[in-house]
């Protein structure tokens, strides 16, 4: 695993997310793909077991950072990119309509758990909070697969030489 | 192991205070609010473009672009010339004796979830929780945290904003609260008030931050409430445009100068 170049990849991605995907954002319910998803998906299928431990806390601590709340995401994150890592380990992930399916559950399940630790922390909680997460998690799990591939040759990451170790 | 330590750090993160953590978001907004304030303006540029249909030859729009350029250069100077003017220009008829702090908006979030802003001014130019955050000369928002250089403005729109106000000439006050979604709710008033569509909202004054009653928004709809047909159900949208604005103005009362 390249560190630094995960370091700024999450930085430079953060900084977008918490701005430009504004762009593409729809319906009165500003839906937007969430970036930071995607790459959690990404590392925990592409990374080793202990590597996409601390890629998916990172990339947690930095979806709290530009959110409303510090730790939630973080918990909720790290735990399903754990749980990911490990599925993967047993179910290879290889194909993009998989890869769909496993960024819109943990990005559905990993929303949810987000939604009742920032209970803790006194934050709004909306009535259709269920429906933003699944159309969050719906919108990132089409656009996801298609960001694999940049994501790759950026970390510099052989996607059909990845291990299950 | 990794698991649990990381876990352990992000519990310690959930529970502690706010007031602690939200120094992290501050300092991430304050160092990135360069990049963070172009890809909001990039975004808000994107969505205001229009299809044009009509075409200018390149002589002609080169020659409007020059004279953009010559204006936006004036307004620039303009607005400098303001900023030094600010001990008169900041002081209101509504608001005597309180000062109006100008920020720039770093960060919007405006959402069914969250709707706030991260601005650049903070505890070191006189903000503290509570006061009242002015947008196109409407009330938008209260600021709910600050750090030394950056605060957090709770929209009126925000699921957790209760603000007093008044609809109209009406003499009845409601709490209005915050429905995300870009509107607001004023609940538990009576059909034998007469309430209607574009009726101005006021937010009542509050001592020590609003002197003076001021506008919130207008009335976008109101009808029946579906459970008591006793009471309206008024929706309300902010006066302003929240998402497009680029600068925002803070109620200072009574500074300390």
């Amino acid at each position: 695993m390249r560190w630094i170049r995960f370091a700024v990849f999450i930085l430079i991605v953060t900084v977008v997310q918490a701005g430009l995907v504004n762009i593409i954002a729809v319906t009165s319910l500003n839906i937007k793909p969430d970036l930071l998803l995607i790459l959690l998906v990404f590392f925990a299928i592409h990374c080793n077991t202990s590597e996409a431990i601390i890629t998916s806390f990172m990339i947690g601590f930095a979806a709290d950072i530009i959110g409303s709340a510090m730790g939630s995401q973080m918990i909720s994150f790290g735990l399903f990119g754990t749980l990911l890592a490990y599925l993967h380990r047993v179910i290879a992930i290889r194909k993009m309509p998989y890869q769909s399916l496993a960024i819109f559950i943990t990005g559905f399940l990993a929303g949810v758990l987000a939604h009742f630790l920032n209970l803790f922390k006194d934050q709004p909680t909306p009535l259709n909070t269920y429906t933003i997460i699944f159309w969050t998690s719906l919108y990132s799990s089409l656009v996801g697969p298609f960001l694999f591939l940049p994501s790759a040759w950026w970390m510099r990451i052989k996607t059909y030489r990845f291990s299950r170790n | 192991m990794l698991f649990t330590w990381f876990m352990l750090a992000g519990l310690i993160f959930l529970l502690t205070p706010q007031k602690l953590t939200n120094k992290f978001q501050f300092a991430f907004a304050r160092i990135f609010s360069w990049p963070l304030s172009i890809g909001r303006n990039i975004s808000l540029s994107a969505r205001m473009q229009q299809p044009s249909t009509d075409v200018v030859s390149r002589r002609e729009y080169n020659k409007l672009q020059n004279h953009l350029t010559n204006v936006m250069q004036e307004l620039l100077q303009k607005q400098r010339k303001i900023e030094k003017l600010s001990g008169l220009y900041d002081r209101l008829y509504a608001l005597e004796g309180a000062k109006v702090m100008v920020a720039d908006v770093i960060t919007a979030t405006i959402n069914s979830l969250h709707s706030e802003l991260i601005i650049n001014r903070g505890e070191a130019d006189g903000l503290v929780e509570g006061q009242i955050v002015l947008g196109d000369n409407s009330i938008i928002g209260t600021i709910s945290d600050v750090s030394s250089r950056t605060a957090r403005v709770k929209l009126i729109t925000n699921p957790t904003s209760k603000i007093a106000v008044k609809i109209g000439k009406l003499k009845v006050d409601r709490l209005m609260q915050g429905n995300g979604n870009n509107s607001a709710k004023v609940q538990l008033l009576s059909i034998k008030h007469k309430v209607k569509t574009g009726d101005t909202v006021y937010a009542l004054k509050k001592p020590g931050f609003l002197d003076a009653p001021m506008i919130i928004g207008k009335v976008a709809e109101c009808k029946r409430d579906d459970e008591n047909p006793s009471l309206w159900d008024i929706t309300v949208e902010p006066a302003c445009d929240i998402e497009r604005l680029n600068d925002v103005a803070v109620i200072v009362m009574n500074p300390q100068e």
